[in-house]
């Protein structure tokens, strides 16, 4: 089974989490993710700049050891993400501003990469809220 | 085969990026030809409220946007009459046109006949 | 076709589970995590119109509030809940 994955939730909310564990059983289970999508809020999960309490999981940290391990293709909605001050390098120097906190594996790009990654997968499974 | 896709639109116009983001999928969806739907239900109906005024609150117009799917190739529009109803709004006079107001059964089987939903 | 809904808002502050309950079909099923699990504290008619349909709970997230899975529900872990979204034709979560 071919799964699309989005996520619509910064890393402190349950349902990055959940996602992030749904993600794991999915793989674990046999199944493919074709692309793991971070929209709205979730562009959040995605930041490098995230510094969590030593005493708590590190969810951001999970994804992108995740997602690098399984060499999953991790797309953050790039409008989502300049409005929300997430942004890679290229969109830093872009834009002038100070602080990059997007870098691999994550990739900025549009909304096309989700109904891309819908029309690829046999299912479409969004996270979101708390 | 091509899969659709159906937008469920729940968030109230002036309350943050919630609502022109949902469109924005759909949006994306147009430009790519695919077929998509829209379906406007609990808060997201306030955006069909005729004359709103964007600039009230230094806004853009999202009905303007909502006004132009048609030419983005989305002409599946629909609204959850339960919700219309329970927020005093007539869907005579929605502001957009071409919104077909659904009972819950009929938003049942319009789910049912997408591939895929998203309801943000 | 059939849906798998799925809620994690508290119905005691939100509206999603209400508004889901009203479209869902006898072919499809509910699944509570998060605070949608709170769903299980309704009282009389409220929590009646949950125990007629499918309904599935993540089991950590009853675990975590100190709730029992009831009879009329089942829980799942995460292997089950990747399994229930392949069983039904298309999963709606209620972001």
């Amino acid at each position: 089974m071919k799964f699309a994955i989005a996520l619509y939730s910064a890393a402190h909310a349950p349902s990055s989490r959940r996602a992030l564990r749904f993600a794991e059983a999915a793989l674990a289970g046999g199944h493919e993710i074709v692309r793991l999508f971070f929209y709205q809020d979730g562009v959040h999960s995605a930041s490098s700049n995230i510094v969590t309490p030593q005493d708590e999981q590190d969810i951001a940290q999970q994804w992108t050891t995740f997602i690098s391990q399984h060499q999953l293709d991790g797309v953050v909605c790039i409008a989502a993400a300049l409005r929300r001050g997430v942004l890679n390098e290229d969109e830093a120097a872009r834009y002038q501003r100070p602080g990059v906190n997007l870098k691999a594996p994550w990739e900025l790009s549009g909304l096309g990469q989700l109904h891309d990654a819908i029309q690829s997968a046999d299912r479409l499974i969004c996270f979101g809220g708390p | 085969m091509t899969k659709s896709l159906l937008i469920i639109s729940r968030q109230a116009p002036w309350s943050g990026p919630g609502a022109k983001e949902a469109l924005d999928i759909v949006l994306a969806g147009g430009a790519f030809d695919l077929p998509i739907g829209l379906l406007f239900m609990d808060d997201g109906t306030f955006q069909l409220v005729p004359e709103q005024n964007a600039a009230a609150l230094q806004q853009k117009n999202l009905t303007a946007n909502l006004q132009a799917l048609a030419m983005f190739g989305v002409e599946d529009l629909y609204a959850c009459r339960h919700s219309l109803n329970e927020r005093g709004i007539s869907p005579a006079g929605l502001a957009v046109a071409d919104v077909q107001p659904l009972s819950a059964e009929e938003v049942r089987a319009v789910i049912d006949r997408y591939d895929q939903v998203i309801t943000l | 076709m059939s849906t798998l809904h799925v809620v994690s808002h508290s119905p005691f502050s939100d509206t999603r589970l209400g508004s889901c309950l009203r479209l869902l079909g006898s072919e499809d099923a509910l699944l509570l995590c998060g605070d949608a699990v709170y769903a299980l504290q309704l009282q009389g008619s409220a929590l009646t119109s949950l125990e007629d349909k499918n309904v599935f709970i993540l089991e950590e997230d009853l675990l975590v509030r100190n709730l029992e899975c009831p009879i009329w529900a089942t829980g799942v872990d995460y292997p089950a809940f990747v399994e229930l979204s392949i069983h039904y034709d298309k999963v709606n979560t209620w972001l």
